[in-house]
């Protein structure tokens, strides 16, 4: 009886405040949208019109954007130039190892015709091909706190192996220090030299925050082999802009690492005089090394890339527009028809 | 083992030692962070993360700086433990609070003012009206003179009468001044959790002149948290203390469930362990050929000649732990952080809170929602739980004579208000027992009304009827109970009660009539315990089909019946009786026996047909969820033809010609059998048929089934829909549940009961109702509603969306860290497969924790229908329970996704990105922002719901993204300095981006339109519907669908000669023969009593 329930609860509540009668009632839910899942919401479906058109829509903005970007990248004027195995004299070539490794004169003649004007600034890259630059042992063996400061000089653990000399620190030790790209291009244009400025070619904030101001090298290339190029000892690593170009390591195993800068420009079948000093080892492992002009565009430098991948893209939303369109046509299809339930034709239920 | 417990005597009660200190805390100060560490350790995945944390400290094979797993690890179990924390910081107020409670105790016959927790065994305590009592205490006095008390028992049982307890007769007439220094011995057993028995004795000590051992009683004593009520004081001594008590052993930690769900995403996990190990080894063996190979040639890398014997494993390792974040090491924190929410949910649901008592819906067990959606078998109490558990006295029959059969209510038939008014014996004698043999209390309110108390529902409905009828149950005064009838008062000496028990299946009083003071037994029970002892030469028959009649009618009926007793006869019986009491080992079997010793030769007076009416909604509950392919079981207490008819009622089981009824039973366990193998033989002929069949079994005919033939009834059980299964106890109601349950079946038992609480601590997902039978249920149950009606909503919404929401989650965690795992492994190819990670280690600890935990979490608001589409759609829970949104294959489609958008990711980026701007740290951004590009939209595709949290969260995430990243470029030390601010700045990172976007989700979205239009599911087209609003949702439509299809069927023939008789309406065809049966009847039933009765004994010897 309701009545009767009633009052016995009331007679246990005028005991004890904890009694069932107002617990329960402050269990009593909270209205609210949330707690109820009754958000206010949009509940998008995917009908025929809205996906043909947003097919549309992306290839109408991916399409342009593909052409923008290969204009782009056909604007960028790129000269490369291979040179590892030209700048082999021909008897050295059976065993180039033994050349570049050996004491003879390095220095090496190419001549590069422009062609086509290539307006300032200009680039100057060197561009290694089967370089491992992102291997696990090379990418680690580093310490940017002994870069950054003089009194961190010590950490040089993670160095191995070309961390001490004698119990020595070396600064900047580690592996990619010690492989320092050391091939030297000096170019000139109508026997006039062309002057490729070396300022700046790093990145500003590495410059100012990640190589120290007065950290200068010590101990380096002094260990029992000899990797790549030397620092000149009494410039502060900040100061050493190719090592900290170099120091940015390639995620690629094929990379391009600014050289220097030319700000004048070039005109249409210049031709350009490299004297070059190949000093760097790529022949051991087969690798090839590449000296790169090349301007820029707003997307940075030649890639055909994006500007291809854009029009694909946009044309398969097209197409696949055009598809859907069709085959809406063909066979339209009644959204949301209840007799595609299957328990409302066949008796049973669902199983 | 006993304890022997020494009144007021501190030096004996020593070594019992214990105080009264509650402590339900799981950890102490000291042992929090051991213990908590242990226990999460006790994980597989938990070892598995803290192995490889430990391997990222050997720096020659960590790819990453060890942060990136050591932090999500120590962040993930910062979380749990704080968590566990938290929740025992509350167990520790509560308990400080219940224990630095003040109570008196009387030592050395002074009254004290101790705390709670100070209390030790033996202490005598003595308590207040409405003061709730600190420990379990046996009683020693009373205010009242008669020695009787009251308390309230709601927080022990949930039963909110109030239940009388006496003090022990060896106490009786001890005044005051002696009670306090009171000495004796209490001979208890050792503490257990039952808090329906104590079976102790007690022997004063001299001066007392009564020195006979006294036996005590669960009567005797106040458990812990009862509250005294409606006395002024009573005083008891404390036997069991602390977390000693009925109550504190009761606690317990549950078990926890595991959800299909979870099984099978461990299982996943298991298949991307595999996946990864063989990974890890081919890239290791590719690793360690390169490295021989090329890398020997790379002067820069300076291999040293000579390596150290691991030498061959460190690049299988590096790998390892590259791909260790292929396992989404946050996958347990959403799993958890999304279940507490589905659980908040349904306690929020202001639609299924029980608005007559104002009772939410409450889930005690948070961690399994997504089970609801996967029930396949519903096994259901009857009484309480399809039915209101609100009894209303309708019908009788009182000597052969029905009333109330013209207008349906016996009360207001003139017929028996006029064999009242003429004072007709049988009628009178009728009343008497409706009105005193029970044990209801009728208390006087303020008003002056009299209020019964009553333990059962049924007891309460035949003392309000009787007082309709005129014989009111005025007073209980001690033993002395006074009716009403007609302004006379009649005075009745209560000499013994013998109580009722689910295995005797009825209660006697003793009474001495004041009057003229001849002692009389008064009974009442079911009618197959009543009838057998009836006396020789009564009919027995009228009765019978009496019985008969009213269980079709649905109505509950109890026999009652009378019988004077000569003085000496009962002299004679009550020493026994006494005796029985003071047992300490088996004390209820040994007074069912002594009781059946007075209980024979009855003179029945009649029936009572008592009406329990359907809950609201339960017809429409179980269509719905019946239609939703939910098996359902009515497992009940009850008689077969009420629980057939109530099945009928509420759309069980359908009547003929749709419906078939197959009954298992039989007298001998020949018969049993052999009904079990006809059934089962039609039960394989008809599956084939869209034909509702059921079987009936009885509990006598379970035993047997599931005693010899368990293999025939497990195979019945999965061919049959639906069961009924009456007349089980509830450890036979377990052993149902632990068959389904082994049938590998989703089970969800519900119930409302003390006798349902093993059934839904077995079952998968247990459901309490917190109804009229106390909320001992819901208590046990993981979740507990107030009413069934609820269920549909627990289960089609709540259950629904959490399978489908953790589906998602769950697919989409393994998703994101595959893409990001996939990444590194195609960047190993390019780095010389020497590990090498592309992102850094901020990027890869941030990746799993910030930038891709906050948008999937907001899945659990996605509603993929709405409520009312499902409502009135049950079969689409279909999806859920075939497991179809989360298996291997719907896994591979995300494993597939996730390889392709890595392609699409590692390509666009190496190829974008290549020459003078493949620098390291600028790649891994770009790599990693294309990731986290494709996650918003990925999520956002999948999202079908969109309210301002999923907006806010999916493109506020990859603002959020780029907001810390920018962060993190501002510091100077850190790794990726500047790196951001430069990437932002170049319109080939943005360019870069809209390519991935494009490429990754274009294809994607394609062949989802595709399938979402040309080969739609069943959700897509309800989807459809719902958003196009066709005719789908006219809910007329929907009505006469299934209509038709029953049109079709209707014509049954009787095909094979196993044909069972088909159940209909009609009352003649269902009818089971009484007529020269009957004898056999009642001897089957006595020894169905018997057998029953011997079964829970064997039961509780174990």
């Amino acid at each position: 009886m309701p009545s009767n329930r009633a009052s016995s609860s009331a007679a246990a509540a005028a005991g004890s405040a904890d009694s069932s009668t107002s617990r329960r009632n402050s269990k009593r839910p909270k209205y609210s949208k949330f707690t109820q899942q009754e958000l206010p919401a949009c509940k998008p479906i995917l009908t025929p019109g809205w996906v043909i058109l947003t097919f549309l829509v992306v290839s109408v903005i991916f399409i342009p954007l593909g052409v923008v970007s290969l204009f782009a990248s056909q604007d960028v004027v790129e000269i490369v130039d291979r040179y590892d195995n030209d700048c082999i004299p021909a008897p050295a070539r059976a065993n180039k190892v033994a050349y570049i490794q050996g004491a003879a004169d390095k220095t090496c003649n190419r001549t590069i015709v422009v062609p086509k004007k290539m307006k300032q600034p200009i680039y100057v890259y060197y561009e290694l091909e089967n370089f491992y630059q992102n291997h696990r042992r090379y990418v680690k063996s580093r310490s940017d706190a002994q870069l950054r400061s003089v009194k961190d000089e010590n950490q040089i653990d993670a160095c191995k192996p070309e961390d001490d000399v004698n119990g020595k620190p070396i600064v900047p030790c580690g592996l990619i220090a010690w492989s320092l790209f050391n091939d030297t291009y000096v170019l000139s244009k109508n026997n006039q030299t062309l002057n490729v400025s070396k300022k700046g070619i790093a990145w500003k904030s590495d410059r100012e925050h990640k190589f120290g101001k007065n950290v200068f090298p010590k101990n380096f290339q002094m260990g029992n082999i000899t990797g790549g190029g030397k620092l000149i000892p009494d410039v502060p690593l900040s100061e050493q802009e190719d090592l900290i170009v170099w120091m940015r390591t390639a995620a690629l195993p094929t990379f391009r690492k600014l050289y220097g800068k030319i700000e004048t420009d070039l005109q249409e079948n210049d031709t350009i005089h490299v004297i070059l000093k190949n000093n760097y080892n790529t022949y051991s492992f087969d690798g090839k090394k590449k000296l790169v002009l090349s301007t820029t565009s707003w997307l940075g430098g030649k890639n055909d890339f994006l500007g291809i991948a854009y029009l694909t893209v946009g044309g398969i939303c097209f197409f696949l527009a055009l598809a859907f369109t069709i085959m809406y046509l063909v066979k339209p299809r009644r959204l949301g028809d209840p007799t595609y339930l299957s328990w409302n034709r066949v008796p049973g239920g669902g199983r | 083992m006993k304890r022997f417990v020494y009144i007021n005597d501190d030096e004996a009660s020593k070594e019992l030692c214990c105080d009264n200190r509650i402590s339900n805390t799981k950890y102490t100060l000291w042992n929090f962070f051991p213990k908590n560490l242990l226990e999460q350790f006790s994980r597989f995945m938990n070892q598995y993360f803290l192995l490889i944390a430990c391997l990222q400290l050997w720096s020659l094979i960590t790819p990453v700086n060890p942060a990136s797993t050591w932090g999500p690890l120590i962040f993930i179990f910062a979380v749990s433990a704080s968590k566990e924390a938290w929740d025992d910081y509350h167990r520790y107020l509560s308990d400080k609070k219940a224990n630095e409670r003040e109570v008196w105790i009387v030592k050395h016959g002074i009254k004290k003012h101790i705390q709670a927790q100070d209390i030790q065994v033996g202490n005598i305590v003595w308590l207040r009206e409405n003061d709730e009592v600190p420990c379990d205490l046996v009683l020693l006095g009373t205010s009242d003179p008669q020695g009787v008390c009251y308390v309230e028992t709601a927080a022990l049982d949930g039963e909110t009468d109030l239940k009388t307890r006496v003090i022990p007769s060896a106490c009786v007439g001890i005044d005051l001044e002696l009670l306090h220094k009171m000495k004796g011995v209490i001979e208890c057993p050792i503490p257990d959790k039952d808090i329906r028995r104590f079976d102790a004795n007690m022997r004063l000590f001299p001066p007392f002149i009564d020195n006979d051992v006294c036996s005590l009683t669960i009567k005797n004593t106040l458990l812990q948290s009862c509250y005294l009520r409606n006395t002024e004081w009573a005083c008891g001594v404390s036997v069991y203390t602390g977390n000693q008590t009925k109550l504190g052993m009761c606690r317990g930690v549950a078990e926890p469930k595991l959800t299909a769900m979870d099984a099978m995403i461990d299982k996943l996990t298991g298949a991307i362990f595999v996946f990864q190990i063989v990974v890890v080894m081919v890239l290791g063996v590719a690793g360690n050929v390169w490295k021989d190979t090329e890398a020997r040639k790379q002067w820069y890398v300076q291999y040293p000649e000579e390596a150290p014997w691991y030498e061959l494993l460190v690049i299988p390792l590096r790998f390892e732990l590259l791909c260790s974040i292929m396992i989404p090491i946050s996958i347990k924190v959403s799993l958890d952080l999304v279940k507490g929410l589905y659980a908040k949910f349904i306690e929020w649901d202001v639609e299924m809170v029980d608005q007559e008592t104002g009772t939410a819906s409450y889930a005690a067990n948070t961690a399994i929602s997504e089970d609801l959606g996967q029930v396949e078998y519903i096994l259901t109490d009857k009484t309480g739980t399809l039915t209101d558990n609100k009894m209303i006295f309708r019908r009788c029959c009182i000597g052969g004579i029905f009333y109330g059969n013209e207008n349906g209510d016996a009360l207001k038939d003139t017929q028996l208000l006029d064999a009242i008014t003429s004072g007709s014996t049988d009628v009178i004698r009728f009343l008497t027992v409706m009105a005193i043999c029970n044990t209801v209390i009728p208390v006087r309110s303020k008003a002056g009304d009299i209020i019964y108390k009553a333990q059962s529902q049924d007891e309460d409905a035949l003392v309000i009827a009787a007082a309709k009828l005129h014989m009111v149950f005025v007073g209980k005064n001690a033993n002395l109970l006074e009716l009403m009838f007609n302004g006379e008062m009649l005075r009745y000496e209560v000499l013994e009660i013998l109580e009722f028990t689910s295995d005797r299946k009825r209660m006697s009083v003793v009474v001495k009539d004041s009057q003229n003071g001849k002692i009389i037994l008064l009974s009442k029970g079911a009618d197959e315990s009543i009838l057998p002892s009836a006396r020789a030469g009564q009919h027995t028959r009228t009765i019978a089909e009496a019985v008969e009649h009213y269980a079709q009618l649905g109505l509950r009926t109890l026999c009652l019946a009378w019988r004077e007793l000569e003085e000496d006869e009962y002299l004679e019986w009550s020493v026994k009786f006494k005796e029985a009491n003071s047992v300490l080992v088996d004390r209820e079997w040994r007074i069912a026996e002594v009781c059946q010793l007075l209980e024979h030769d009855l003179y029945i007076l009649g029936v009572t047909a008592i009406e329990d009416r359907l809950q609201d909604g339960v017809p429409e509950t179980i269509e719905t969820l019946r239609k939703a392919g939910i098996n359902f079981w009515m497992l009940t207490g009850d008689k077969q033809n009420t629980a057939i008819q109530i099945a009928l009622s509420c759309n069980f089981i359908s009547p003929e010609p749709k419906g078939q009824l197959l009954l298992i039973d039989g007298k001998t366990e020949e018969d049993v059998s052999r009904s079990l193998e006809r059934v089962l033989l039609t039960m394989r002929t008809t599956t084939s048929e869209p034909k509702d069949v059921a079987f009936v079994i009885d509990g006598w005919a379970l035993e047997i089934a599931l005693k010899h033939h368990r293999k025939d009834f497990v195979e019945l059980a999965i061919l049959s829909r639906t069961a009924i299964c009456c007349r089980v106890t509830p450890s036979q109601k377990a052993q149902l549940v632990e068959i389904l349950k082994s049938c590998d079946y989703r089970t969800l038992a519900i119930g409302d009961g003390g006798n349902d609480v093993r059934m839904i601590q077995q079952a998968d997902i247990g459901v309490g109702i917190s109804g009229r039978e106390g909320l001992q249920a819901a208590r046990a149950a993981d979740y507990s509603i107030g009413r069934f009606r609820f269920l549909k909503r627990l289960i089609l919404v709540h259950g629904r969306y959490s399978y489908n929401r953790t589906a998602f989650l769950s697919q989409y965690s393994f998703y994101k860290s595959l893409l990001i795992c996939f990444i590194q492994i195609f960047f190993s190819f390019i780095s010389g497969v020497s590990g090498t990670s592309l992102f850094n280690s901020v990027s890869l600890m941030a990746y799993n924790v910030f930038y891709t935990s906050v948008p999937v979490l907001v899945s659990v608001i996605d509603k993929d229908l709405s409520e009312t589409t499902v409502m009135q759609h049950p079969q689409i829970l279909f999806y859920c329970q075939a497991g179809r949104l989360l298996n291997p294959s719907t896994f591979a489609g995300w494993f597939g996704r996730s390889l392709f958008h890595a392609i699409v990711v590692f390509v666009i980026t190496i190829h974008a990105y290549a020459y003078e701007k493949s620098e390291m740290e600028e790649l891994g951004m770009v790599a990693l922002s294309g990731c986290i590009w494709l996650q918003a939209f990925v999520v956002a595709q999948e999202t079908n719901f969109f309210t301002v949290l999923q907006h806010l969260s999916i493109w506020g995430n990859l603002v959020g993204f780029y907001v810390l990243n920018f962060l993190f470029s501002a510091i100077p030390s850190s790794g990726m300095y500047t790196i951001m601010f430069r990437l932002c700045s170049q319109p080939s990172y943005w360019i870069t981006m809209f390519l991935i976007v494009g490429a990754g989700m274009g294809p994607i979205f394609a062949l989802k339109y595709y399938r979402y239009t040309y080969r739609p599911s069943k959700i897509n087209i309800l989807q459809q519907a719902e958003r196009m609003g066709g005719p789908i949702l006219t809910l007329g439509n929907i009505e006469t669908q299934p209509r038709t299809i029953e049109k079709d069927v209707s014509p049954v023939s009787i095909r094979s000669p196993v044909y069972e008789p088909l159940l209909s309406e009609s009352p003649n065809a269902t009818r089971r023969s009484f007529g020269p049966g009957a004898p056999f009847e009642f001897f089957q039933s006595q020894s169905r009593l018997s057998s029953s009765s011997g079964y829970t004994r064997n039961c509780k010897d174990n």
